[in-house]
């Protein structure tokens, strides 16, 4: 969890050289240098993608740095036009409600309950694929699509970026 | 008007004199105010304004609260008044840049930016604007509307001249590039090289009214301000609502142009928010406009069916006529939710979704299609610089740090704040404020009153008895406004035609400076003897025109103006041959009345040099010092046998300033003031005269002849013996009123410490059917109380049972403070009053907490009741011997109140302090120094003008019935012991009229509105 | 919820008071009532609570409603409230405060159980060594499948690599193939990246239970690892 490492270094003041990044910021910064190249051409069909910010990476981690860099690589990779964005959105949006531990302690109905406002969000948008580039997310809205009767692909960002790779001919 | 002569003083002594001129900064209602009261009481004024125009945010609103007044409409004629002011020198689009020196003797660098339009040639006809490609976003319309490159900052401009945005013209960034303005004014006002000036200017004091800014919320994303077409802010939406804005007041929402049906306001945008708006103060107006925008939101509604909803915290209706203006809101149908929102959602159609909770917890989810943040107030980052480079303290807000009992002084000796500058405030305590720092500007420049003012002389008049009428119609287009629908030319031929007319002329401006000289020749050429000007309306244009007479010999009321705008191009756009007619039947009209018009004498009260000022409590203390220190003698009369008033019972102010230590150092001052008399024991009996000579007897048989009078005799404080918020008060005797606490803090009551719970109730007694206002004091005085508490007792548990918290501006903070100190506010409702009962000698307090929505039941071992202030029940017989009147809550009425707030109707007579409204110490002391000022206009002449326009009694057909004396207000009209008639005193008599339709035998008229002259004018409207 | 009176001949609030100390800016006291937080909440009525009641309880110190409700385990410590509030009160803070003040025994058992075996070595508790295995295992399969990727890598403590990536553990353990995508996208990017054997696991959920102490033990480990091998930037991969 970025905000567990983030927050963890900073509170307990815990000494280290590193620099803690995310690699939603690590994938924007590779394609805008030009060192990942990407083509949103394998979308003919238009397929809409969303995204869940994920509390602790954008409200609670980077802000909406991070969060613009992961719409910039979403359209990057499925074509501008594909992506549509949720309200509340960035730092502002809600969190899945799988986070906090709420996946592991077990309270399935009150979950599900939390879950609620953010299946209704995600379904308005009408996307066909929502990123979800934390793995809590990833568990409560792939359980929230099913228990609610959602539509939608919950995926990872990378599944993506991996199709719309250009390789060189070396690679 | 009559003034000493210039005091003439020489040598040494003008060189130890200070400069009789003031330097005001700032051109909105404050620095307006500030600016004519001193330019009326023998200061050079010299108003600096950022903008191509005065007016500043008041010129941006539409309607204003709680009168609903027309916002441009009453504020227009102060600045006409201002740009008009022979000893106001307005400089726009300037700023200032530095003062230097000391008070008395200051300094000031000025930068003149250019305006790149001469203001002498330029006669606003529009045709450069008209011309100009280049199309930008109005500030004045926040960015709904566009103006050109070369504008008019809005219509009503003063001074109404153009001009030219050196960052958006075509011609200014590549020259020889457009040029079209200058190709097609008429004047050739266009000036291109015009290049910015620095001037000095020296001056005696400072008053710096830079006004406030409205909190940008884009910086919110929660809000959706600036994603989400349809929220936008409230002066955004002052501008959507009014007929000058970007939609001619029709009322459409930003996305699709829709009327919108359904209006949600969110409250405390940028105010009381510490997290993401770093503003902690509250902004005092935002409840009662959002109040009022939704209100005049659904008067504009022409489906009707307009719903509004107020999203609030605490509805802060603290002000005078704002409780009833917030009960009459609920009475007509406006929902009022007391939720915050976390985030406007965005829904269907453009419109918005608004998920709140209500007290109780339960979700509830609305759509609205226009979303209006109601943001707070803030200072300008620019302003912020100028304090820096001033040297003039701010507060952490950014605020001007000001004193409780010096509000209008800032750090720097010698310059003076009012208005929005150095907290949020409404319009009313602004134009307090404004008066309260002309008096403090003034009074350190007292004595060189009148030696750098510049005085108007007019040719002696010419006798127009003798001659037959010789009338000019001057017929104005202004610019396209009448012209564009009626056909002008047509106008003034038939003027021609009219009996008596020898001279006709159209004019594109009447009102511009060469129409305006050239007028003057024209009378003089034409031997004209009377004049109608077909254009605008007199409310804003009759003095020019009637000043212009004068200095043409002629005598200012052989004069009548026909309104062919207002009353006619503006409302018949779509019939010009209809708007044509009806112009000349009030051209017609015009000249029937102005040929019976006389000429009447301008009429002067010799004015007697001293003041009664009616009070002994602060207020009057301070009247009577802030006039004494000017030179001017005062009679100060007090019921009681010693002074201090109310105050004498407070212990200390919100800001933690000791109350009784000031006290003690004004009553020595106006005890020991050589220019103050004071009378103890005494009580007004008898007064008669007018503004200029009252003479006035007391109750000791004292007489006293005075110019002016400072009504400042405080109220009461509401003791609930019995009755509904009665709540033990009497019988238990740990049970106390605020001031009853104040006195065991004054006398360091021991026993305090040794509480272990106390309990406030507030609001008891206001805001409740019997007593249906606020008394705006009482939320911060047992605020600070609890935290007096918890500095003797830091263990003690506090629980407030409130209503609303209304600790508005900075008071805010001291509630904050009292939260942070563990002390526990439970609101509670008419509806669900707390209980208060006995058990065993024990206080037992019940209530209901909202939020958990329990019964909660506090053992208090001390109750305090925030008891109302209400108007001492005497205040009616004293308000009839000086003809006032009183609201319905018993408080005396100010002549309007917005603009006039200290100001009876009765001319010479003001009020401050208590028995206005409650309030503060620091708002009684401005509203004192206020009364002061307007009160130094008069004295600081040796006459006033009196009405001419007055009644005359026909003694023939007069009964001596003595209806007349019964309708008349201003007790103008006498019956003559000797003849039995009716007599008039022309120094009382406004000339309303009243006495003339009471008249069973037609005896009595009004100069010129006799029955013949009214008959002329009916008549001429029945003319084809 | 049973209304009952409150009775305050005195308020103790001795579980506000005990925040307050652990967190000097908690401000619960700032509460306006205003209910912003409740508005925006997608855990507001669970449980018969919401963040501003949650709030009063504690003002008016209700406190062994606190220490019992479950509300603690919906509220996900998102801090959205705190994002808008006027006031800044991070309830998410306050509510991690209070499931630290929950006996052991007394919180959910499979959260707690995940923090223990992150303290061990991941969340999941397979062993270091099936991780190892698991990544090479894998990556062996691909480069076998799939020729054009025959030169890819997954580096396991590689001492020196510019960075440093974590692997939440649910990939390894049930979702291998999903580990692959990510190792693509970093070897066309030409990135110097290494795993670690131990202390691997991006997830963390000794946040959640409320000690800190765990916590911080966890994130110490992690520290230490990257540091050992070296590596400049350590890539979060959620």
């Amino acid at each position: 969890m970025f905000y567990a490492t983030l927050e963890g270094l900073r509170r307990f003041n815990i000494p280290h050289k590193f620099e803690f990044i995310s690699v939603i910021s690590l994938y924007a910064q590779l394609i805008r240098e030009g060192r990942l190249k990407v083509d949103s051409s394998w979308n003919r069909e238009g397929l809409k993608f969303t995204c869940q910010d994920p509390c602790k990476l954008v409200r609670q981690g980077l802000g909406d740095v991070v969060a613009d860099d992961l719409r910039f690589v979403i359209k990057a990779v499925a074509g501008e036009e594909n992506f549509v964005d949720s309200w509340p959105r960035l730092s502002n949006n809600y969190c899945c409600g799988g986070g906090g531990g709420a996946l592991q302690a077990g309270f399935v109905e009150n979950r599900r309950r939390y879950g609620r406002v953010k299946f209704d969000q995600l379904a308005s948008t009408g996307a066909d694929v929502v990123i979800t580039p934390c793995h809590n997310c990833h568990t409560q809205i792939l359980d929230i699509c099913d228990f609610y009767g959602g539509k939608w692909k919950t995926t990872h960002l990378w599944n993506w970026l991996e199709k719309a790779l250009v390789l060189d001919d070396k690679a | 008007m009559i003034r000493p002569e210039d005091k003439g003083l020489k040598g040494k002594e003008q060189m130890s004199r200070p400069k009789g001129s003031v330097l005001v900064v700032g051109g909105g209602i404050a620095g307006v105010q500030a600016a004519l009261d001193l330019a009326d009481s023998g200061f050079y004024v010299h108003l600096v304004e950022r903008s191509s125009a005065i007016g500043g945010s008041m010129s941006q609103l539409d309607k204003t609260f709680p009168t609903n007044d027309c916002s441009a409409c009453i504020l227009s004629p102060k600045l006409v008044e201002a740009g008009r002011h022979l000893n106001i020198n307005l400089m726009t689009l300037s700023q200032v840049l530095g003062v230097e020196g000391e008070p008395g003797n200051f300094r000031v660098r000025v930068r003149k930016n250019p305006r790149y339009v001469d203001p002498e040639k330029c006669i606003a006809c529009g045709t450069c604007a008209q011309k100009c490609p280049k199309k930008v976003p109005s500030e004045f319309d926040l960015g709904l509307g566009t103006r050109k490159a070369i504008y008019l900052r809005y219509p009503q401009a003063v001074p109404l001249k153009y001009a030219i945005d050196a960052d958006a013209c075509i011609y200014i960034k590549k020259p020889g590039r457009c040029g079209f303005c200058q190709k097609v004014c008429p004047t050739g006002a266009i000036n291109f090289e015009d290049r910015p000036e620095e001037i000095t200017l020296e001056v005696g004091s400072v008053i710096l009214a830079l006004g406030f800014r409205p909190f940008d919320p884009s910086g919110l994303d929660f809000t959706g301000y600036g994603t989400l077409k349809n929220v936008v802010t409230s002066m955004e939406f002052e501008r959507l609502l009014s007929p000058s804005g970007p939609c001619m007041g029709h009322m459409e929402r930003p996305s699709d142009k829709k009327e919108p049906e359904k209006i949600a306001w969110l409250q405390c945008v940028g105010s009381r928010d510490v997290n993401r708006a770093c503003h902690g103060y509250c902004s005092s107006v935002c409840c009662m406009y959002a109040i009022k925008q939704a209100v005049i939101a659904r008067e504009h509604s022409e489906s009707g069916r307009l719903s509004s909803s107020i999203f609030f915290m605490d509805m802060r209706t603290h002000g005078k006529g704002f409780e009833a203006y917030y009960e009459r809101a609920k009475r007509e149908g406006i929902d009022f939710h007391r939720a915050r929102v976390h985030t406007i959602l965005p829904a269907p159609n453009e419109n918005l979704r608004l998920r709140y909770s209500g007290e109780d917890g339960e979700i509830k989810e609305e759509e609205f299609d226009l979303v209006v943040l109601s943001v707070g107030l803030e200072t300008d980052p620019e302003v912020m610089k100028l304090c820096h480079s001033l040297d003039v303290e701010l507060d952490h807000d950014n605020f001007v740090s000001t004193s409780p009992f010096t509000p209008v002084a800032t750090s720097r000796p010698g310059i003076f704040v009012c208005g929005t500058l150095a907290e949020p405030k409404d319009i009313p305590q602004s134009v307090m404020e404004a008066s309260a720092a002309a008096c403090g500007a003034g009074s350190i420049l007292h004595e060189s009153r009148w030696t750098e003012t510049r005085k108007k002389e007019f040719p002696p008049e010419k006798n127009v008895y003798a001659e037959p009428p010789r009338i000019g119609v001057f017929v104005c287009s202004c610019g396209i406004n009448i012209a564009s629908v009626v056909d002008v030319e047509e106008v003034t031929q038939y003027a021609r035609t009219l009996p008596g007319v020898v001279f006709a002329q159209n004019n594109l401006f009447t009102c511009s400076q060469d129409t305006i000289n050239q007028m003057v020749e024209t009378i003089k050429k034409e031997g004209l003897n009377r004049v109608v000007v077909a254009s605008c309306t007199p409310r804003t244009h009759e003095a020019l025109f009637q000043e212009t007479l004068r200095e043409a010999g002629i005598n200012k009321f052989l004069f009548e103006m026909a309104n062919i705008r207002d009353q006619d191009s503006w409302v018949h756009q779509k019939w010009p041959d209809a708007a044509t007619r009806k112009a000349k039947d009030l051209v017609r009209m015009a000249v029937a009345k102005v040929r019976g018009d006389e000429p009447l004498p301008y009429n002067h009260v010799s004015v007697t040099k001293r003041a009664l000022v009616i009070g002994g409590g602060v207020a009057g203390m301070v009247s009577a010092l802030s006039l004494a220190d000017q030179g001017f003698p005062v009679c100060l009369v007090e019921r009681k046998d010693s002074l201090g008033g109310h105050a004498r019972k407070f212990y200390r102010t919100w800001q933690g300033r000791p109350m009784q230590d000031y006290l003690e150092e004004l009553v020595r001052r106006v005890e020991t003031h050589p220019e103050i008399d004071v009378q103890l024991g005494a009580t007004i009996e008898h007064v008669e005269g007018s503004v200029g000579q009252f003479r006035t007897r007391l109750s000791n048989g004292f007489e006293v002849e005075h110019g002016v009078a400072i009504v400042a005799v405080g109220a009461e404080s509401f003791k609930p013996r019995s009755g509904p918020w009665n709540y033990l008060y009497g019988k238990n005797p740990n049970v106390h009123t605020l001031l009853e606490l104040d006195q065991r803090f004054i006398r360091d009551d021991e026993a305090l410490k040794g509480l272990s719970q106390a309990v406030f109730i507030h609001c008891v007694g206001s805001r409740v059917p019997e007593r249906p206002y606020c008394s705006r004091v009482c939320c911060t005085h047992a605020i600070d109380q609890a935290l007096k508490l918890k500095e003797l007792n830091p263990e003690m548990d506090i629980f407030m049972l409130y209503r609303d918290i209304r600790t508005y501006g900075k008071r805010e903070y001291i509630y904050q403070e009292a939260r942070e100190k563990g002390i526990v506010f439970i609101r509670y409702d008419l509806d669900n009053l707390p209980r208060v009962n006995e058990q065993d000698g024990n206080i037992v307090v019940d209530v209901i907490d909202p939020i958990i929505d329990r019964e909660v039941r506090l053992h208090p071992d001390l109750l305090v009741l925030a008891s109302a202030v209400r108007p001492r029940d005497d205040v009616g017989e004293l308000s009839k011997l000086f003809k006032c009147t009183m609201t319905e809550e018993g408080f005396l009425l100010e002549a309007h109140m917005k603009l006039r707030p200290v100001d009876f109707a009765t001319d010479g007579v003001y009020l401050a302090g208590l028995c206005h409204y409650p309030k503060p110490v620091e708002e009684t002391i401005s509203q004192a120094q206020a009364a002061a000022s307007r009160a130094s206009l008069v004295l600081s002449r040796d006459a006033v003008p009196a009405e001419s326009v007055t009644a005359v009694v026909n003694v023939m057909k007069c009964t001596g019935c003595a209806v007349c004396t019964q309708v008349c207000a201003y007790h103008a009209v006498t019956i003559d012991k000797n003849s039995g008639k009716a007599v008039v005193d022309t120094g009382l008599c406004k000339g309303c009229g009243a006495c003339v339709a009471g008249c069973r035998s037609d005896a009595i008229t009004i100069k010129n509105l006799g029955n013949e002259q009214i008959m002329a004018a009916v008549e001429a409207a029945m003319e084809e | 919820m049973e209304k009952e009176i409150v009775d305050l001949s005195s308020i103790r609030a001795r579980v506000k008071r005990q925040i307050e100390k652990a967190v000097p800016d908690a401000h619960i006291d700032y509460c306006l009532t205003c209910g912003l937080c409740a508005s925006g909440c997608p855990a507001s009525g669970i449980e018969g609570l919401d963040p501003r009641k949650f709030l009063r309880l504690l003002v008016l110190g209700q406190d062994q409603e606190i220490l019992e409700t479950n509300w603690i385990y919906s509220c996900t410590m998102c801090q959205r409230c705190r994002y808008a509030c006027p006031m800044g009160i991070d309830v998410g803070r306050i509510v991690y405060e209070i499931r630290g003040m929950r006996p052991r025994e007394k919180r959910p058992k499979n959260l707690q159980r995940s923090c223990d075996l992150q303290k061990q070595s991941n969340s999941t508790g397979i062993p270091n060594e099936d991780f190892v295995w698991v990544v090479n295992d894998v990556l062996e399969e691909v480069r076998q499948n799939e020729p054009q990727w025959k030169d890819l890598q997954a580096p396991i403590d590689k001492k020196g690599a510019l960075y440093y990536l974590n692997q939440n553990a649910k990939e390894p353990t049930v979702e291998p193939e999903e580990m692959v995508p990510l190792w693509k996208i970093l070897h066309v990017a030409g990135i110097d990246w290494t795993y670690s054997s131990k202390w691997w696991d991006g997830a963390n959920y000794c946040l959640f239970t409320g000690d800190p102490e765990d916590w911080e033990y966890t994130v110490r480990k992690q520290a230490e690892v990257v540091d050992e091998l070296g590596c400049r930037y350590y890539i979060n991969t959620e």
